[in-house]
């Protein structure tokens, strides 16, 4: 396991661009890969994975966990999640805040929850389980939200804070899904970076959203918008760089874009440190 | 407060069926119309997702029924079986039974095995590589125990068999194929999927290979498989089919227990 440092920058290792990033290896911090894309036994996916690993840290994202379905925690996919991090020892391992099952049926979604003290309940729980299985701490992400529950008592950084401190899980803080919220729900993202410890996060997400219907919808498929780069600025601002990276998942552009939107969330943090030690 | 639990139910009631979204509406926010505005990305997210995962599984048929068509066979599959698992490499394993019954694939009678082949094809894509050997210790093996011998296969390796020309089908629909498009449908084929290496191959098999190899990866000892295979065609050549399974590791061991 490796330990990345504050400021660095990463991308999401997708497979159009598995060539090119084995055959000219860009100047990046780290990858990150969707875990369930991993749960193979063998072939050119996990071939490709080991490449990537001996070349650069690897970041392991869940999307299929669902840590916060009512029922029960799916013991086959903790248990294949389990054995992929102990094949590529990741320097990170990542889950979100929602639950995508309920019974047999999974939606393969990242659902939102009602943030409220029950739900942090659980969630503490849940969290403690899987670090205890995985033997390691773990970050949570943040959503995008398209619905809200009335009943919801606290922010999602606020709930997201006091799970970091009870079960010493890191939070994964996704500038754009904390913008596209604060959009479609109407409150202010900056004072929910007032809510995180500075400690607490252990890594940041910037992707671009699409608006539809007065509806701002979280489909990593553009650049990063002005207002989220502007956001990730007052983020680093006020907890110092931490390892970013940036996702994209729909649309998938050249391995260059990519890079350049890496290498502008490289340049955005470390103006924030050059401006903080002036 | 209403319970976590009735909240999910509902929820996942309201993504499944529109119908249901009323029952959302005391514990989420705003009104009726926004609400299944709203609800409605979730849904489509899912039916995305399945359709996505299925796509990727049935590349071949997704290029013959084309995009647009495979979209709405994708809705209508996922209408019968759902997604179960977090793990979407899984999804899909019952679609040839699902499109052999599908009222508007009917006109495509080859479809429910090329699916067949096509899962064959994507759960060889993940299985596990196969350990290398010395095939030359097959050449050890004492004449009087060869008829017992038992052989390991590479993971994933299956044999489909169609009427339908499966193998010449998938072949011509495979990115970069720059060959001659020609389909003779008059001939059936049974296809083999098998891992060479990481790279998954589909060869047409002739009925004596194809009778050996399906016997041998049931179970059978060497000499019943031959005698199937020969049955299924006379001039089935052995030493030439060995040779080739073993050079490309697709036979990646055996044993001469005869208790197994």
């Amino acid at each position: 396991m490796t330990n990345l440092p504050d400021l660095t920058v990463g991308i999401g290792l997708r497979q159009p661009h598995y060539r090119e990033v084995f055959e000219r290896p860009p100047a990046l911090g780290f990858l990150e890969v969707h875990s369930e894309n991993f749960f193979l036994d063998g072939g050119a996916a996990m071939h490709a994975l080991e490449r990537a690993r001996a070349a650069y840290p690897i970041s392991l994202h869940g999307v299929g966990l669902s840590l916060g379905s009512a029922d029960a925690l799916a013991p086959a996919h903790l248990a294949k999640l389990k054995r992929l991090v102990d094949l590529v020892e990741p320097a990170l391992v990542s889950e979100h805040l929602s639950w995508g099952s309920l019974g047999a049926r999974h939606f393969n979604d990242l659902l939102p929850m009602p943030h409220t003290r029950e739900v942090l309940a659980l969630l503490s729980e849940r969290v403690d389980r899987v670090q205890s299985v995985l033997n390691r701490a773990i970050l949570i992400e943040n959503v995008s939200a398209y619905v809200a529950y009335r009943h919801t008592d606290m922010t999602e950084t606020a709930l997201l804070a006091e799970l970091a401190r009870r079960t010493g899980c890191k939070v994964l803080l996704d500038i754009n899904n904390l913008y596209v919220n604060a959009v479609n729900f109407g409150f202010d993202p900056v004072a929910c970076l007032a809510e995180l410890p500075p400690d607490a996060i252990g890594e940041m997400h910037l992707a671009g959203h699409t608006a539809a219907d007065g509806c701002l919808i979280d489909t990593h498929g553009t650049r990063v918008c002005a207002e989220v780069w502007a956001l990730f600025e007052e983020a680093c601002r006020r907890f110092g760089p931490k390892p970013t990276l940036i996702e994209w998942d729909t649309d998938l552009p050249t391995l260059d874009v990519l890079l350049d939107e890496a290498a502008t969330a490289s340049s955005i943090a470390h103006r924030t440190v050059e401006v903080a030690h002036a | 407060m209403p319970e976590l639990l009735d909240t999910q139910q509902a929820f996942a009631g309201a993504l499944q069926h529109a119908d249901e979204t009323a029952r959302t509406e005391r514990w989420l926010s705003g009104d009726a119309r926004l609400i299944e505005q709203r609800l409605a990305i979730y849904r489509a997210n899912a039916a995305a997702a399945a359709a996505k995962a299925l796509g990727a599984a049935y590349p071949v048929i997704q290029q013959v029924v084309g995009d647009e068509f495979f979209d709405g066979l994708a809705r209508a599959y996922q209408r019968v079986v759902p997604s179960t698992s977090g793990d979407l490499y899984d999804y899909g394993a019952a679609f040839a039974g699902f499109v052999a019954e599908f009222p508007h694939t009917q006109s495509l009678p080859y479809l429910p095995d090329l699916a067949r082949l096509e899962w064959a094809v994507h759960r060889a894509y993940g299985a596990a590589d196969a350990p290398t050997w010395d095939g030359r210790a097959l050449a050890q093996v004492e004449p009087a125990q060869q008829a017992a011998l038992r052989f390991d296969w590479a993971a994933g390796t299956a044999v489909v068999d169609s009427r339908f020309p499966i193998a010449r089908i998938w072949l011509i629909h495979q990115p970069g194929f720059d060959g001659e498009f020609s389909v003779d449908w008059s001939v059936g084929e049974s296809a083999l999927a098998a891992r060479e290496g990481f790279r998954v191959v589909v060869r047409a098999l002739g009925a004596g290979d194809a009778a050996f190899i399906a016997g041998s990866l049931a179970g059978a000892a060497l000499g019943p498989a031959a005698e199937k295979a020969l049955a299924a065609d006379p001039s089935f050549d052995l030493g030439q089919l060995l040779g080739r399974l073993v050079a490309s590791n697709v036979i990646c061991g055996f044993n001469t227990d005869k208790d197994e």
